[in-house]
């Protein structure tokens, strides 16, 4: 069935293949297009360099008025995730608008995990140590970005395709 | 004779054919993605069925589009492109 929020994620699919933004990829999952897992790959110059951080993000029908929901599946240890793997982020919530996609979404976690916001804290450890500590959180970050290669194992067969 | 040093054909008939195009500064509604020219995700059919609209900002979208955006706002109506209060342009 083709609805408005179903041919608006079309759209992001197909610009996403066409203009990939870098760092990120992210597709529908095979019979649900609300339904998409993604990739975040850790930026450089960044505790998270290397990692490869896996995502689910879930469309309703009112897509694009109203924001996606957007998950950690890989283990993340960041200020601004919880330990569910849901994000604080306010374009994802107060501040989301109708002119972002997916392109957009993920290139802005991408940046988040770059500049973490810690007076927002959702994770008061990786906050705390991010401020104080800065050595101990690179580590705590680093066992995550391991962990991060791990899951890729675990499920090669679906995922073989976004690992190159 | 000089006439016959012309061919006069005489035209039996004709088809016009025009087209038009929304000016606007972009070229899809940055809400649906959809091209100007073509409509709104909701609507069949271009054209005055499905018109563009402007804010007082001077930003643009199918007029379906930004008045569904505006109904799910509760507290501000803003603009989706630049966050100002959505007033339309008279």
């Amino acid at each position: 069935m083709s609805t408005p929020a179903r041919r608006r994620l079309m759209r992001d699919f197909k610009r996403l293949q066409e203009d990939p933004p870098a760092g990120v990829s992210g597709a529908p999952t095979d019979n649900n297009i609300m339904v998409w897992n993604a990739v975040i790959f850790g930026p450089h110059d960044t505790p998270f360099e290397d990692g490869t951080f896996k995502l689910t993000i879930e469309f309703t029908e009112e897509y694009p008025n109203k924001p996606p929901t957007v998950r950690f599946v890989s283990k993340m240890f960041h200020p601004n995730v919880y330990a569910d793997g849901s994000i604080c982020l306010d374009i994802l919530q107060n501040r989301w608008s109708p002119t972002y996609d997916v392109s957009a979404i993920l290139t802005s976690i991408q940046s988040l995990l770059h500049d973490p916001n810690p007076n927002s804290p959702a994770n008061n450890e990786a906050a705390q140590l991010y401020r104080e500590n800065r050595r101990e959180y690179e580590k705590k970050v680093a066992a995550i970005v391991q962990e991060s290669w791990n899951d890729d194992e675990d499920d090669d067969d679906e995922e073989e395709g976004e690992k190159s | 004779m000089l006439l016959d040093q012309f061919n006069f054909h005489y035209i039996s008939g004709w088809t016009a054919v025009a087209s038009w195009r929304w000016i606007a500064n972009d070229e899809n509604c940055g809400i649906c993605r959809m091209p100007f020219d073509g409509c709104c995700p909701d609507c069949k059919l271009p054209g005055d069925d499905c018109p563009l609209v402007w804010g007082q900002c001077s930003h643009c979208f199918h007029i379906h589009c930004i008045v569904k955006w505006l109904n799910s706002q509760q507290v501000h109506q803003l603009c989706p492109m630049c966050r100002q209060e959505w007033k339309f342009k008279e």
